[in-house]
C-alpha cells in the first residue's frame, strides 16, 4: 500500500496532524503523477504538499476524489530528473521493500525484457488502435513507434504466446499481474472478431465507398484513406505519454511514483524532501518515550527529544547485575544522551522540532503574567497563545519556490490558510464575531496569531481574500455598498440575515422594554438602532449598519429618522394597509411581497 | 431567538379607521379618524428605497385626500399646513416641509393628478407654496355638479358662477367653498363634454347647462 487516500480540511488542504509533530515544509502547484512511465489519469494537475511525514497530492479539479499521499517512511530513495526541453522536471520516489510483497526488491527494470513482448506490444497497439480501452497497455508496454498493423491471426498468435511464455519467464511478477494480462487478452480475443468485422470496411471521406481498411487509397476515387482513418481512431493524449487507467489507491502494483513539476519548484522540493527523509520526524510519532536518566528529570514528559531506541526495542532487555551491569547502564546512558543531543542539535531544522516545547513554556509564562490583569483581553491572549499550533501549519513565503508563479501560489495557499483559520472550531473566530467580521479585524487577529513571524502584508491579505470565491472555499468576502469588506461564511446569505433580523423585530412585545411611543405604534413591532442590532447579534456597529441598510435595500426594513438617530422597522409599507389603495396598487404590493418572500 | 412564527403577522387594522369622503357632508362635525399607518413612525421619514418610497407616497396621498375630503379643504398651503395632518398622533414625528413637497409633487404626477400647484403669489419665488387638492378629480366634480343640475331641474337655465359657489340653492353641497378658479376648471370639463356653456365677462359670468 504505497499510495493512500488523503484526508482533507475544509479548505481542501491535507489534514496535518500537528499533534503528531507533522509540519508543512513545501508546496508546489501544477504537479502531475506518474507510475513508472505511465501517467495516472485524473492526477495530472494538482498541488503537492510536502510535510515532515508525507508527500500529499491534492487534485485541482476534484480534490475530494483524487487526492493521495505517500508516507515518507515508505520511501527508500529518490531520483531526480532535471527536465529537458519540453519535458518538465521530475522526481521519482522508490518505495522500501515491503515484507509481504517481495516484488519491491527488484529494481524497476524496463518490462521489455522478453522477446515475446515485442509481439504482445504489437497486439496491444492494434487493440488500442481499434478504439479499445488502453488498459492492457500498461502491462504490455505499448509503443507508438510501431505503426504496422498486424493481421488478426498474428494478434491472436501473439496473445497466445504471451500467455504461455510470460508465467514462465517473469517469475517475479505477481500472479495478479498475470491474471490481468490474460483477462485483458481474453477479452481482446473474444471481441476482436466482432471488432474486425466492423473495422474491415472504411468509408471513403470523398465518395463514401466502403473500402477495405487495409487500403491506403480509395478504390473508386483514389482519395487518401489514411488521414481520416488515423485521425478518427488515434487520439493522442495531451502530452506524449501513455496513461494508466484504474484506481491507484492501495494498488500494490504501483512500484514507483513520479512527480512531474510542470510549474517549477522541483529543486526546493527535492532539497526539503531530502531533509525530511534525513530527519525522519515520523518516528517521533510512534516512538515510545525515551527512558530518561534520573538527572534529566527536569525535562517534562512527552518532550520532543525522543529518539527511537531501536536497540532497546529489538533486543529484549537482559538483566545484568554487578559491576558489569553498572558499566552497561553507564554506556546506555551515554548512548542515549548522545542520541538525544545528536537529533536535537543536528541542525536548525531539527531544533525546530523542539519549538513546540519552547512555545508551550512561553504559553505558560504568558498565562502567569496575565493572571493579574483584567479578563477583558484574556480572550485575545488565549487566541495568541493558541497560535502555537498555528505556527507549524501556515504557508510561509519560504515554503514556496521563487519566481512569479509562486506569487499566486502563495496567495492561494494563504487563502486556504485563512479559510482553515476561520472555520477552525477550536478558535471559533467567526462565531465569536457573530458570523461576520470585517477584513481589517481578521487581518489583525490573524497576524497576531503569527507571533510576529512571517506577518502578512495587507496587500497580500486582500489578494488572498479575493481568491476565496474562485477556490470554492467555505468563506466569502463581501463588499458592502460603502466599500466595507467583511468576511462571512459562505452559507450565510443576505436572505438569512434578513430573516433573522425580521424574526428579531417580530419578537413578542413584552420582550422589549416599553418605549415612550404610544401603544398603537407598538403593533408594528419595534424600531431598532444599529447599536442595538450590533449588541443583539454580536456584530460591530459598522457591520450592523451595513446589514440594516442591506435589508432596507431589499425592502425588508424601512427607516425612521427621529431625534435619537435612525431606527429601522419592519417594512409594513409593503404588505400592510392594503385596503387603502386601489386594486392596481394592491396588485403591485402583492407582487412585491412575492418577490420579497424568501 | 424566541419567535412565535416566521410568517409575517398581519396587523390588526380597525375597519372603521377611515371615513369615506362621500359621507363627509353629513359627518362634518365629527373628528377625522387617522388610519392605523399614521402610527407607524417610518411614515414620517422619506424612505431611500425607491420601491418602499413609492408605496409610502401612495399611503400619504390617500391620507391627504381622505383628510382634505373630511375637512372640506380645497387648498393646501405649505406655509400653513393643517396642524395635525403631517404629525403623528402622539406628536413625536413630523413630516418635514421639504418632504411634504415631495409627497405633493408625487400627487401632482399621479394620473389623474390629485393636486395642482398654483403659480407663486410673489414674483421672486420659483415654486408655488399653495396647491389645490382634488379629493375628487375634476371629472368627478363635473359629474357631481351636473348631477345636481339634473336633480334640481335646472337644465337650460342660466346660473352665475357666484350662485354656483355661494348661492342659497347650493347650501350644504360638497363644492361649497371651492376656489373660483377651481370651479372654472370643473365648468371647463363640462364645456368640453358639451354639457354647459360659459359666457359673459368676469363679474356677470353665466353658465348654461344643457
Amino acid at each position: 500500500m504505497f499510495l493512500r487516500q488523503l484526508e482533507l480540511t475544509t479548505a481542501l488542504r491535507p489534514y496535518i496532524d500537528d499533534d503528531g509533530g507533522e509540519a508543512l515544509l513545501f508546496i508546489a502547484n501544477g504537479v502531475g503523477l506518474y507510475d513508472g512511465k505511465f501517467k495516472l489519469p485524473n492526477y495530472q494537475k494538482g498541488h503537492l504538499y510536502l510535510t515532515s511525514h508525507r508527500v500529499c497530492y491534492v487534485d485541482d479539479e476534484e480534490p475530494r476524489k483524487y487526492s493521495v499521499a505517500v508516507d515518507l517512511k515508505e520511501i527508500e530513495r529518490t531520483e531526480f530528473y532535471a527536465g529537458f526541453l519540453k519535458s518538465s522536471a521530475k522526481i521519482t520516489l522508490f518505495p522500501k521493500p515491503s515484507k509481504r510483497n517481495l516484488q519491491g526488491i527488484r529494481s524497476p527494470i524496463p518490462q521489455y525484457a522478453y522477446p515475446s513482448d515485442a509481439l504482445v506490444d504489437a497486439s496491444a497497439t492494434s487493440s488500442r488502435s481499434l478504439g479499445r480501452s488502453p488498459a492492457p497497455a500498461r502491462n504490455l508496454n505499448a509503443t507508438w513507434a510501431c505503426g504496422i498493423k498486424p493481421s488478426l491471426a498474428l494478434m491472436i498468435k501473439a496473445a497466445v504466446s504471451a500467455m504461455s511464455t510470460r508465467p514462465a519467464a517473469s517469475t517475479n511478477t505477481s500472479s495478479q499481474r498475470n491474471s490481468t494480462v490474460s483477462s485483458d487478452l481474453d477479452s481482446c480475443d473474444t471481441q476482436s472478431s466482432a471488432l474486425a468485422s466492423r473495422q474491415t470496411v472504411v468509408a471513403c471521406p470523398r465518395c463514401t465507398f466502403q473500402n477495405d481498411a487495409s487500403l491506403p487509397n480509395c478504390e473508386i476515387c483514389g482519395a487518401s484513406l489514411q488521414n481520416s482513418y488515423a485521425s478518427q481512431l488515434v487520439q493522442r493524449p495531451e502530452s506524449p505519454g501513455p496513461t494508466l487507467s484504474g484506481s491507484i489507491i492501495g494498488n500494490d502494483t504501483i512500484e514507483t511514483i513520479k512527480f512531474s513539476f510542470r510549474a517549477g519548484g522541483e529543486k526546493t522540493f527535492l532539497e526539503r524532501l531530502k531533509g525530511a527523509l534525513v530527519q525522519r520526524k515520523w518516528l517521533l510519532q510512534s516512538a515510545p518515550p525515551v527512558p530518561k536518566p534520573a538527572r534529566s528529570a527536569t525535562l517534562s514528559n512527552g518532550s520532543p527529544w525522543q529518539v527511537p531506541d531501536t536497540t532497546r526495542t529489538d533486543t529484549p532487555y537482559q538483566r545484568v547485575v554487578g559491576i558489569a551491569g553498572l558499566e552497561r547502564r553507564g554506556a546506555e546512558l551515554r548512548e542515549n544522551n548522545k542520541a538525544v543531543i545528536g537529533t536535537a542539535f543536528e541542525d536548525l531544522e531539527a531544533l525546530m522540532t523542539s519549538a513546540k516545547e519552547v512555545i508551550a513554556m512561553a504559553e505558560q509564562f504568558s498565562r502567569q503574567t496575565n493572571s493579574g490583569t483584567n479578563s477583558e483581553s484574556s480572550e485575545a491572549k488565549a487566541l495568541l497563545s493558541d497560535s502555537a499550533s498555528a505556527l507549524g501549519l501556515v504557508a510561509t513565503k519560504d515554503m514556496l519556490g521563487t519566481g512569479s508563479a509562486s506569487e499566486t501560489l502563495y496567495s492561494t495557499e494563504l487563502a486556504r490558510n485563512l479559510a482553515e483559520f476561520l472555520t477552525d472550531d477550536r478558535r471559533g473566530i467567526l462565531r465569536k464575531e457573530g458570523g461576520i467580521m470585517s477584513l481589517v479585524d481578521l487581518w489583525a487577529v490573524f497576524n497576531r496569531t503569527r507571533n510576529g513571524i512571517e506577518l502578512i502584508s495587507p496587500l497580500d491579505f486582500e489578494k488572498a481574500a479575493t481568491m476565496w470565491e474562485s477556490l470554492q472555499l467555505p468563506i466569502r468576502l463581501r463588499r458592502f455598498r460603502s466599500g466595507l469588506l467583511v468576511v462571512q461564511e459562505k452559507s450565510r446569505t443576505d436572505d438569512k440575515t434578513i430573516a433573522s433580523l425580521l424574526n428579531w423585530l417580530r419578537e413578542p412585545q413584552y420582550a422589549f422594554p416599553p418605549s415612550k411611543d404610544d401603544l398603537r405604534s407598538q403593533s408594528f413591532g419595534r424600531g431598532v438602532t444599529a447599536q442595538e442590532t450590533a449588541e443583539r447579534f454580536g456584530w460591530s456597529v459598522g457591520v450592523a449598519t451595513e446589514e440594516l441598510e442591506m435589508a432596507e435595500e431589499n425592502s425588508a426594513l424601512c427607516r425612521d429618522q427621529c431625534l435619537d438617530g435612525i431606527r429601522f422597522w419592519e417594512n409594513h409599507f409593503m404588505h400592510a394597509f392594503d385596503e387603502l389603495t386601489e386594486p392596481r396598487a394592491q396588485l403591485d404590493a402583492v407582487q412585491m411581497m412575492d418577490e420579497l418572500r424568501f | 431567538m424566541a419567535t412565535t412564527s416566521t410568517t409575517p403577522t398581519p396587523l390588526p387594522l380597525p375597519s372603521s379607521s377611515i371615513s369615506t369622503p362621500a359621507q363627509s357632508s353629513t359627518t362634518q362635525s365629527s373628528t377625522f379618524t387617522f388610519p392605523t399607518y399614521t402610527h407607524f413612525p417610518p411614515l414620517y421619514t422619506v424612505q431611500p428605497n425607491l420601491q418602499t418610497r413609492a408605496r409610502q407616497l401612495d399611503l400619504w396621498s390617500s391620507l391627504i385626500l381622505s383628510y382634505t375630503a373630511h375637512h372640506h379643504i380645497f387648498r393646501l398651503s405649505l406655509s400653513t399646513p393643517p396642524a395635525d395632518l403631517f404629525t403623528n398622533p402622539p406628536r413625536t414625528r413630523t413630516l418635514k416641509p421639504s418632504d411634504i413637497r415631495i409627497v405633493l409633487d408625487h400627487m401632482a404626477l399621479q394620473t389623474p393628478s390629485r393636486i395642482e400647484w398654483l403659480p407663486p403669489s410673489t414674483k421672486g419665488e420659483k415654486m408655488g407654496n399653495t396647491c389645490w387638492v382634488y379629493w375628487k378629480t375634476l371629472a368627478e366634480w363635473a359629474d357631481v355638479l351636473y348631477g345636481w343640475v339634473e336633480e334640481t331641474g335646472q337644465k337650460g337655465a342660466v346660473l352665475t358662477v357666484y350662485e354656483l359657489r355661494e348661492g342659497d340653492a347650493v347650501m350644504g353641497r360638497e363644492w361649497v367653498g371651492m376656489d373660483e378658479g377651481m370651479l372654472r376648471k370643473v365648468l371647463g370639463v363640462l364645456v368640453k363634454r358639451g354639457k354647459a356653456q360659459v359666457f359673459g365677462q368676469q363679474e356677470g359670468e353665466g353658465v348654461k347647462f344643457f
